[in-house]
This record gives C-alpha cells, structure tokens and sequence, in this order.
C-alpha cells in the first residue's frame, strides 16, 4: 500500500466516509483542453437555458477552431432542467450526426470529473471532440422559483417533514451551521470568511462578465453588512445567475493541431461521503470529500498543493472555500481561517490565487463550469486577473455528497 | 416515542416511519427501523438565527433559532429543531439541552402540530 493509499484509507475511517470513487483510471497527459466559451453571465435576462448553452457552445467552437459537425461527444447532466441534451445540439446548429453521450458532465462537482470519462471516450475511439456543458437560467426562473438551487431540496420528504418546518433550509442555512460548527471546532472568524468574500469580488471587479464587476467590496463593508443566517452575511452567498460556460477536449495529439496552447489534463478524481445530501447528518460535517479526491488526483498528476499556480473551487458559501482549501491539502485542517486571512487569495500578492474571476460568490452561480473556463484562461495567460507565469491550475468542484479535483497544466 | 419525564404529546407518531422508509443508516448501511425510548437530553451541534424568511411562512417567525441536538445516546443521530427560551448570546456549541413539546404553527396554514423544540438544560 502506498503512501498515499494509506492516507486515503487512515482518512476513510472519518465517520461517514466513503472515499475516492472505484474506477478511476489513470488518464494522466491523454487530453488537453482545446476550447472554452463563457456565454453571458447576467442577472434575470429572460435567455432559456438552452439559448445560454448555445451561446457558449458557439464561443468554445470558435475559440478552438472547430465546428458544431466536428463535435462528436457531448457531456451533459440531466439532473438540471433543459442542458444541452443532443436533441437540442442538433436542434440548434442544424446538425444530425452521431454523437456519443454521457450523462456524467455538466457544471457541480462533474464540471471537474467530465475531463475523466472523456478521457475513456477519447482514447477508446468514441469521440475525438468532446464537448462539456452547463447553463442555467435560474435568475429569470427565480420568481416560480422553479428549477432553481432550492428546488431538489425542497422536494426531498425527509427534508419537507423533519427539516424544513424548523427552518432548516435552504442550503445557506445548512452552511451558516456548518460555519458555526468550524468556528467552533477551529477557532474560524467572521473576519476570516470576509477575506474569500473580499478576494473573490475583488478579482469580479477586475473581470470583464462578471455580474459583480461594478460594485467593490472592503472587509469593513463585509463586516459592517447585516447577518441572514448568522454567522452569514449576504457577501457570504452565492449569487444567483443566468449564464452558463463550455468547454472541449480532445487527445494530447489533436491538441497540437488546433490554434490554442495545450492545456492538458494532469490528475482527476472524485470522492465521495455517504450522507451529503442530508447535511444535518454529515458524520464529518466540518469537511468536504476532497479530502478523498484531491490526494488522487494530485498523485496522478504526480504533483503537490505547492505546485499549483491558481486554484478555483466551487465556492457556494465562504466556508466551502475554506474547507475545500482545507481538504486538498493546501494547509493543515483547521488552519483554513488563518491562512486564507489577508491577501492570500488575491490574484497578484497573495501566495494562493484563488477564484481570479470572483466566483460563484461574484463573478456568476454557473456552479462551477465558468470556474474551469476561467483556470483554462490562466494557464493560457489570457484572464483578466492574471497569475503571473501561470502553469499549474486546480479545479475543485463540489456537490455535497461528492468532490472533484481536476488538475490541469500548461505543456 | 420520546417519554420518561416529558409530557406525551397527543399525536399519533406512526406515520414519521414513511419519511425515514428506504433511507440506509448511513453508519451500518442498514434499512430495518425501530423505535428507540431516548432521554430527550442531547447537545447543541451547531444553529444558525436565520433573519431571513427564505419562505413566507417564516417571515413572522424571523429571526429564530434552528438548531441540530446531538442526542445523548447516540451524537451522531442530530434532531433538526429549535431552540427556545434561550438567549442567543447564551446558545454555544455542546451546550447540554433538553427536548420541550411545543406546537408549531406557521402563517396561512390551519392548524398546528407539537414537536420537540429544545432548550438549555436546567442545571
């Protein structure tokens, strides 16, 4: 057993644990991606989500050089309303060709594990273009409040019987109790979490797209800003957003034909716990299952947290961040409130750049797609809040139950 | 079934079983269920005071406290609930606490329903 199985199993016996998804091969240096499109991110726009996919599937293909015929590998999720299903491909660019289809892509924690299915595909002569999409139009949904973040949470009979009548919902209450149990078990701050919030729209001020570019953010503001979910503040939170990002990946091979600077997937895995959906009773309530992904991922990349250039993590809540940062191993657990406090996050002085185009909590709740598009763009050296010399870049996604590390580098 | 020194509240428990039926214990991945006598005494896990009322059944109820209880024989079972008669400054991660049967009643709905809300245990 090796050294890194040994932690993986000594970090499995964490009540509730499950561990790194069975299957996951190595698929290190076989694709790269080739292509990104970020469509409009906005506030209620009246777009459908179909149109939001499109629109970024259009600036991905252009971006990479290829054509909506080329595609021949589409990854979406069905679990969201209205993704760029193949009907809907074909139905939008005219097309009839044969597509190979998966399921296992889209934004959350499959924003960052679609590049190891299309790895399989791509190297056993499924699909030579694959294409991953996500969109959502949950800002012109809000009103009906349908389809949105809340909504699969409401639906859950547990949780509109034994949860909600206590107000147990939504998910920024699930998360204040988790902050409070971190700040508790850790000694975490208000201060502590207001410095993501700051980095990340500092870094949306910079970004041209980003729904939060106009409007700046001091930690005295964040600080001085009225409690909803104590211990959260509004700038704690997430937007909610219309938009919606693609992106395409091919072999190493292919790459090296087409315009853009390789951009290649090194380390990819998933981990999972066993009670995530129900927060209230997550045996390991202040951690992530990266604590599972990210050691795999970054051994198959055969790299370290210290490698990393630029990191981006799904980033629901500030305290998501700060455990994800946790977990993957860029300090000790626990250690999250101190080290993320001040500058470190900040695109140019700080030792961790992370969210450099002011994530979910700033830039857009696309859930993680523009999150790839955005480290891609890095590595290309082409983002707005630049990293300097860029060659490592880490996606984290997350969705509760399971988390995703997506390692990618510059060739 | 929560009794042994607390009030019974009159409701018929029954049909609690059909919200928990396919759902696996998530330490021992079993399915069987049964009811458990506990002492009503747990600790508080964590909470939030939600001033927001994400839905408009809560905007009269806003800000109160919703609370995990850890219970006592078993912490890794936690009750979703509310803490009362407590005051905010004095809610703290662990605090022992005890199950109270109050009804609960939400704006635009008929009716009401008891269920365990928990406070500071009386030292």
């Amino acid at each position: 057993m090796g050294a890194v199985d040994q932690a993986l199993a000594l970090a499995q016996r964490a009540i509730g644990a499950v561990g790194m998804r069975p299957g996951v091969e190595d698929v290190s240096g076989q694709i790269a991606i080739v292509g990104i499109g970020d469509a409009d991110h906005s506030k209620a726009s009246g777009r459908t989500t179909h149109q939001i996919a499109a629109q970024a599937t259009e600036r991905a293909l252009a971006d990479a050089g290829l054509a909506a015929s080329d595609i021949d590998g589409l990854m979406y999720v069905p679990f969201s309303r209205d993704q760029l299903d193949a009907a809907a491909f074909h139905a939008h660019f005219g097309t009839s060709h044969e597509l190979w289809v998966s399921e296992k892509g889209g934004g959350m924690v499959w924003a960052g594990s679609a590049p190891h299915d299309a790895a399989l595909a791509i190297r056993s002569g499924k699909a030579k273009y694959v294409l991953n999409t996500f969109s959502v139009a949950w800002a012109t949904q809000r009103p009906q409040m349908i389809g949105g973040p809340g909504h699969v949470h409401a639906e859950d009979l547990y949780k509109q019987n034994l949860e909600v009548p206590s107000g147990f919902f939504p998910q920024p209450v699930y998360f204040a109790s988790i902050a409070r149990r971190h700040m508790h078990e850790y000694g975490t701050t208000a201060e502590q979490l207001g410095a993501i919030a700051v980095a990340c729209r500092r870094h949306a001020n910079l970004t041209p797209g980003a729904v939060m570019r106009d409007k700046t953010l001091t930690l005295a503001q964040y600080l001085a800003s009225p409690l909803i979910a104590d211990p959260f503040r509004k700038e704690d939170c997430c937007l909610i957003s219309d938009g919606g990002a693609a992106y395409i990946m091919t072999s190493l091979e292919r790459a090296r034909d087409l315009k853009q600077p390789i951009i290649a997937v090194l380390g990819v895995c998933v981990g999972s716990s066993k009670s995530g959906v129900y927060w209230s009773q997550q045996g390991d309530f202040t951690a992530t299952p990266q604590q599972f992904a990210a050691p795999r991922s970054f051994a198959m990349a055969g790299l370290t947290p210290s490698d990393v250039d630029v990191l981006a993590c799904y980033d629901p809540f500030t305290i998501v961040s700060l455990m994800q940062i946790e977990d993957m191993g860029f300090c000790k657990k626990g250690d999250g409130g101190p080290f993320v406090a001040g500058d470190t996050l900040h695109f140019d002085s700080g030792k961790l750049p992370y969210n450099t185009h002011g994530g979910m909590l700033s830039h857009a709740y696309v859930l993680g797609i523009a999150h790839v598009t955005e480290i891609v763009r890095q590595l290309r050296h082409e983002a707005a809040a630049q990293v300097k010399d860029a060659t490592v870049g880490v996606f984290g996604g997350y969705t509760g139950p399971q988390a995703s590390t997506l390692v990618l580098g510059r060739r | 079934m929560i009794h042994g020194g607390f009030p019974l509240p009159d409701v018929d428990w029954e049909p609690t079983r059909e919200y928990f039926a396919g759902t696996a214990c998530v330490a021992c991945g079993g399915t069987s269920q049964t009811w458990t006598t506990v002492s009503g005494r747990g600790t508080l896990f964590s909470w939030s005071v939600v001033h927001f009322p994400w839905i408009p059944q809560f905007k009269s109820l806003v800000p109160f406290v919703t609370a995990l209880v850890a219970l006592d024989e078993d912490p890794g079972v936690r009750l979703v609930t509310r803490m009362i008669d407590c005051a905010i400054d004095h809610l703290r991660c662990d605090l022992p606490v005890c199950a109270v049967f109050r009804p609960l009643r939400f704006d635009g709905l008929d009716g009401e329903v008891v269920v365990p809300m928990f406070q500071p245990t009386k030292s």
